[in-house]
């Protein structure tokens, strides 16, 4: 029996030297993640100024795509990352819910599009800013979506691109929060378009650099 | 008797408190799970193989312990890190698509042996001959990974004439076991 003495020895020489292992935090992984973000998107407010209408957008009840979604998306996906970060986790009740808020934001602007005029279909689109927005929330993103990945390596998940994804979601769409403070866009084919579309992108982004950095 | 996951779950609880012993009994006590299942769906690879993928498994263990939730059922975690490596290195060993049914850990640990493994036996066999004094120090020593410092402080010996009795201890044991103990 020679192999099970030597696998006696790893576990002799794991254990000589082992040290308390304490369980891995949320808080510091989510704060760590919004402090690595923040300054850019406050800097960004700052040049481009809040919506002269905050005050009566926020409270319009046919905004509700544009200021809800994005938190809502953003803390069902973190807390489905932070919660992959245990081996035996299963999503459970928040991917059903996730996808529910994922068709709220796209659905409703590609229905309205597909039934728009064609003359209408490229104005509603492009709005007045189209292209920035899809720029702004990508590049608002993307150290955050680095900052929280090196935290969840403190985790296990056994499905690393999944929680890659999820957490380059969440801060994608803690992103849209930000930035639609500024974003004088309120059409939903807009949000639909450029807001979903960047949060799709920095989805993927996180998905395959999750496959690398969370695999264990 | 088989080792319960009451048992498994007090002591990772304890390992992960920092208590290095209960680490050993609960990697020693796992091993052999982890063994039958490795073995069970492994077939194709040699011996020396299939216990490259259980060491695999162990320092999986080792490196993520601390995502165990002390209040959480062991099992389910035990059965995951288990599951995401076996399948990791069977995926990069070639022996393909795992299909790695959760029942194949519950029948392994249903059927374990208690934790005391054939090696630990053997040393029993061996230790029995020295005196208690030798036998209690090199099994705190070698089997349970304890410091020399911290066996001195429990036998009231400085940590130099531990070494020096751990030394002789070994000395003696090798010629017991034939020379063939370094």
């Amino acid at each position: 029996m020679k192999t099970p003495m030597k696998t006696n020895d790893l576990i002799a020489s794991l254990t000589h030297r082992a040290e308390a292992a304490p369980a891995p935090e949320a808080a510091p992984i989510l704060l760590r993640s919004l402090a690595a973000g923040l300054p850019a998107l406050v800097l960004l407010l700052l040049a481009l100024g809040l919506r002269a209408d905050l005050a009566a957008a926020i409270t319009a009840p046919q905004l509700w795509h544009k200021f809800l979604l994005p938190p809502a998306i953003a803390a069902t996906a973190a807390l489905a990352a932070l919660r992959l970060m245990r081996p035996e986790a299963r999503l459970g009740a928040l991917a059903p819910l996730l996808l529910a808020l994922l068709a709220a934001g796209t659905l409703p602007g590609l229905w309205r599009l597909a039934h728009l005029p064609s003359e209408a279909m490229a104005p509603a689109v492009m709005g007045k800013t189209a292209p920035q927005c899809l720029v702004f929330l990508v590049g608002l993103a993307a150290i955050p979506i680095v900052t929280a990945l090196s935290g969840l390596r403190a985790g296990a998940s056994t499905r690393p691109g999944l929680s890659g994804g999820l957490a380059g979601l969440a801060c994608a769409a803690t992103a849209a929060s930000g930035y639609a403070l500024h974003c004088p866009e309120d059409d939903p084919v807009f949000f639909a378009i450029w807001y979903m579309g960047a949060l799709v992108l920095c989805t993927l982004a996180g998905l395959m650099l999750g496959r690398r950095r969370l695999a264990w | 008797m088989s080792v319960t996951e009451q048992t498994l779950a007090e002591l990772l609880r304890a390992a992960n408190a920092g208590d290095g012993q209960a680490y050993a009994r609960f990697l020693l006590a796992v091993t052999p799970v982890l063994r039958t299942v490795v073995q069970g769906r492994g077939r194709v690879l040699d011996r020396a193989a299939q216990e490259d993928v259980v060491q695999d498994v162990l320092l999986a263990i080792h490196m993520k312990r601390h995502t165990w939730r002390a209040d959480a059922p062991l099992k389910p975690w035990l059965y995951a890190v288990a599951r995401y490596k076996v399948a990791d290195a069977f995926r990069r060993l070639g022996v393909g698509r795992l299909h790695l049914p959760l029942e194949d850990f519950a029948d392994a640990l249903e059927s374990a042996p208690a934790p005391e493994p054939l090696a630990a036996r053997d040393a029993d066999r061996l230790l029995g001959q020295l005196d208690p004094r030798s036998a209690s120090i090199v099994r705190a020593a070698h089997l349970e990974g304890e410091e020399t410092a911290a066996i001195g402080a429990r036998l009231s010996m400085s940590e130099g004439a531990v070494r020096v009795a751990l030394h002789r201890a070994m000395k003696r044991l090798a010629v017991l076991a034939g020379g063939k103990v370094s």
